[in-house]
């Protein structure tokens, strides 16, 4: 039974079948297509297939935001559902803490990064700025910042679920307690990447997306953004917000078969069903329409029939796929068909599947082939990913409440009552970094005062130079994974895989795969299999595509990799949320162990560094040759300048705590939000009350261990919100820092937690952590990560022996 | 039609980094994926990249390219049939 029901309380949609709900009901009801020319950019070889583009002028819609096009597109539909929400003038009856935003994104700016690298490639006037923009996180944090939420604000990149993913990462968060309000969607614009990358699969149908039909060939590629404002039943009520619909399940589930290609028998579509059924106790014969993913690949949509059968049997409801009013809008898509399924609720009317007209035996279904009205109670909502990251929501009408239910207040948290006092075990860990690939290792590199930077060649760079990084050494590839399934995967994936297994296999604990899970963090993803792929688009004006390097870049590449490789067919998720990734990946592994869904669960964060993302630097004056190694609390970075970048990847396996035999040490009081401004004050309360949630006293804290990089005003905050800290909890808490062993990047603060484990086994010394030597700890057994990242969103977590 | 093979499983093994597999491994009449050599759907869309680059031929139909690489003869017969003259450009 749901604790707290998420109900919607506003929708919001762009996309090539209109901007807004209102013009996107009317290309549905009338049947109009939105799939037409693409004219966004040009591309040689797949101009004449048709897509889904956004007709509108997003730039002028969007109004005064900075940001890529798929950021644009998340704030105008965000804009419209806060509206329905009635939160248009600030979310005054709100509390903002309890207020979040969680997105799906997988190709964020990539429409604006292959124009830079155009230019540089053909040697053109070279600009970075539009690299700015790259990041998947970039929508996430301009609605954050629009909506003000200080609550959890992350990303989630699961390729074509991610929308999906998204709502259902949301949807946990109102059910834990952790949130009240949470606006939820999805978005991605048109991007030559996934153009050629949908091409060189041979996924494009020239005849536009044609699900169901026997002559179906592929999918139409789409863009553009859906909201939800998804929001605790009781919030909703009491400031007497309109209710919609209600969501009534969720489930996700990983195919762990392929990187691309479905389970044929769609075991893992039908796993992410049964899980969401069983989480909203509801019966097949509940569900009147299914909202198929129904792509229009041959693969997809009979895998989906397959799975459809298996649960339904005989008595199969009406299944449609709305695929070719939009294109397929990869992360948007799931986020689409949710918006839609509240309007059907909401109209008693369903929308049928433009494009199928002849039959295909083989699948035996006949969908709905026009928008008809139609007596819905609940929809069934499908989203199926690369990496086999599968998603299924239930959509239902509102029911009277129950007037006895009450918000339960944060300190009643789902995530803090379920797990023990001590918190989850911290079973095994496995690393790749410039400091070494075990805890040993790198607790001699912290004796030696850090990682040792190296040259990295940068040919990009104008002129053609050097950067001093913290590069990984070779890390045991051969000897961790056999050489027909190495050839296919990209160096970071194999730096995550091998994590993983060593991980893993610390943890050598006899557990039904599908009671494990995976979230694998990344900042930047697959940098350098992107910039492949790109490289080779331009260069060869889009001919001979390597689809290798595509199926490689999609962020979810890692996550899914260790589930196919080591078969855990649970929950499979990758937040992209800079430098909180880690974070979000451990918040959502928790959460699976807390529900009892994973008795298991892999979490961690690897990033990559990659010769366009230093020269960028490099032009931007953040590195030269003469940087000086990471000193943190030295203060020697100036004007610019900033830290060493790095590179690493590290897993970590978490059980439960009550049946942990041997952990290394335990982990709690874990949580993700966001601030507006740094202050230390505020930010050493909010730590403060996340570790009493989880009933651990501040006065047992020995070390803040913080993302303090050498750059003068970030230690300084991190070292004000330790003495902050300090004089709440009544005793010296020392200011600690991690990255003068791993570099300043994405994934950094995964290292911080393995240090952290390091620490309170009493393997690495805290003063090799700490520079205020007067306040060391005789010994650190309990120690705070906190991360405080460059656009606001913080994470926090609480490591003890 | 036996150089055309011999020059294809050369570039199957050094296309897909197969180590430890010599032409004389791969059987001229043996499906080419699925089974054998442990190579799969996305190493099958490789090769049409490989087909493009080197021969110039463009496939963008899946049953063109499942029909193609029934096996190296198959392939070798596909290739004979429709590569473009002078399109290597492996080195482009």
């Amino acid at each position: 039974m749901l604790q707290r029901i998420p109900v919607i309380t506003g929708t919001g949609i762009i996309s090539a079948a209109g901007c807004g709900i209102g013009r996107v009901w009317e290309s549905i009801s009338t049947g109009q297509s939105g799939l037409g020319p693409l004219t966004l950019f040009s591309s040689p070889r797949y101009a004449h297939h048709p897509v889904g583009q956004v007709r509108e002028d997003v730039d002028a819609l969007a109004g005064r935001v900075r940001g890529s096009r798929s950021d644009k597109l998340a704030w105008i539909a965000a804009r419209e559902a806060l509206a329905a929400a009635g939160l248009e003038s600030g979310p005054d009856a709100l509390n903002p803490e309890r207020m979040g935003v969680m997105l799906g994104c997988t190709v964020g700016g990539m429409l604006s990064t292959e124009q830079v690298l155009t230019c540089l490639l053909r040697g053109l006037k070279r600009r970075f700025g539009p690299l700015r923009f790259h990041e998947c996180a970039g929508g996430t944090d301009l609605c954050a910042r629009k909506l003000g939420a200080l609550g959890p604000c992350a990303t989630v990149s699961t390729a074509c679920s991610a929308g999906a993913m998204a709502i259902l990462a949301a949807a946990e968060l109102i059910e834990q307690g952790e949130a009240d309000l949470m606006l939820a969607g999805g978005t991605d614009s048109l991007s030559r990447l996934t153009l050629n990358g949908f091409g060189s699969l041979l996924l494009l149908d020239p005849e536009g997306c044609r699900p169901f039909d026997a002559r179906r060939a592929g999918i139409s590629l789409g863009e553009g953004a859906a909201m939800l404002v998804l929001e605790a039943e009781e919030s909703a009520r009491a400031r007497g917000a309109p209710v919609l619909a209600r969501l009534a399940g969720w489930g996700a589930s990983c195919d762990a078969f392929h990187a691309t290609a479905p389970h044929p028998e769609g075991r893992g579509a039908c796993a992410a069903i049964q899980s969401a059924f069983e989480r909203g106790s509801i019966q097949p014969a509940d569900i009147d329409y299914v909202s198929a993913h129904g792509t229009g690949t041959p693969d997809n949509d009979a895998m989906e029939i397959r799975a459809l059968k298996q649960i339904f049997g005989d008595r199969l409801p009406p299944v449609a796929s709305a695929q070719r009013f939009f294109g397929h809008t990869l992360a948007a898509s799931g986020a689409i068909k949710a918006v839609l399924a509240v309007q059907s609720l909401r109209e008693q009317a369903v929308p049928g599947t433009p494009g199928f007209e002849v039959a295909d035996d083989k699948l035996g279904l006949e969908p709905v082939k026009e928008f008809r009205a139609q007596s819905v109670s609940r929809i069934l909502s499908n989203s199926f990913g690369f990496g086999g990251n599968n998603v299924a929501l239930v959509f239902a009408v509102p029911v009277i409440s129950n007037p006895k239910s009450q918000i339960p207040n944060p300190s009643q948290s789902l995530l803090a009552s379920a797990a023990t006092k001590r918190g989850f075990a911290i079973l095994g860990v496995g690393a790749v970094s410039a400091a070494g690939n075990s805890l040993a290792e790198i607790a001699t590199a912290f004796r030696n005062g850090g990682a040792v930077a190296s040259w990295f060649d940068v040919p990009a760079a104008s002129p053609p130079g050097k950067a001093r990084v913290y590069a990984c050494g070779a890390f045991g590839a051969e000897q961790f994974i056999e050489p027909a399934k190495r050839r296919k995967l990209s160096r970071i994936q194999q730096m995550v895989l091998v994590a993983a297994r060593k991980s893993f296999n610390c943890a050598a604990a006899a557990v039904a795969p599908e009671k494990i899970c995976v979230a694998i963090g990344t900042g930047l993803g697959s940098l350098n299999d992107t910039a492949a792929f790109v490289e080779n688009m331009i260069l060869k004006e889009e001919r001979a595509p390597r689809p290798i390097f595509f199926t490689s870049s999609v962020h979810n590449s890692l996550a899914a990799q260790i589930a196919i490789e080591l078969n855990f067919p649970g929950l499979n998720s990758t937040p992209v949320q800079r430098e909180i990734s880690f974070e979000t990946a451990l918040w959502q592994g928790a959460t699976e162990l807390a529900s009892g869904r994973a008795e298991l669960a892999l979490v961690g964060a690897a990033d990559e560094l990659n010769q366009y993302h230093l020269a960028a630097g490099m032009r931007w004056g953040w590195w030269r040759e003469s940087s000086p190694e990471i000193q943190p609390f030295a203060g020697a970075l100036k004007n610019r300048e900033r830290p060493l970048p790095g590179e690493g990847g590290v897993v970590v396996t978490l059980g439960r705590a009550e049946n942990a035999v041997s952990p290394l040490a335990f982990v709690s009081a874990i949580r993700i939000g966001r601030s507006e401004n740094q202050n230390a004050g505020a930010e050493a309360r909010w730590i403060l009350r996340t570790l009493e949630r989880d009933g651990i006293a501040a006065g047992d804290v020995d070390l803040l261990l913080t993302g303090a990089n050498g750059s003068a005003k970030l230690d300084d905050f991190y070292r004000a919100v330790a003495g902050a800290l300090s004089r709440l909890a009544g005793r010296n808490i020392a200011c600690g820092a991690y990255k003068h062993a791993c570099g300043e990047h994405h994934s950094a603060p995964v290292f911080g937690f393995l240090t952290a484990v390091g620490l309170v086994r009493g393997e690495i010394a805290p003063g090799f952590c700490t520079v205020d030597k007067t306040v060391l700890p005789g010994a650190c057994r309990t120690v705070v990560l906190f991360t405080f990242s460059t656009t606001g969103t913080k994470g926090m977590c609480c490591i003890r022996a | 039609m036996e150089n055309l093979i011999e020059e294809l499983k050369s570039k199957i093994i050094a296309g897909f980094s197969l180590e430890g597999v010599s032409p004389s491994d791969i059987q001229t009449d043996e499906p080419l994926f699925g089974v054998g050599l442990g190579l799969d759907s996305i190493d099958a869309l490789e090769l049409v990249a490989i087909l493009e680059q080197d021969y110039g031929i463009i496939i963008q139909e899946r049953q063109v390219a499942d029909k193609a690489f029934a096996s190296v003869q198959a392939l070798a017969e596909f290739v004979a049939a429709n590569r473009k003259p002078c399109s290597s450009e492996s080195q482009s």
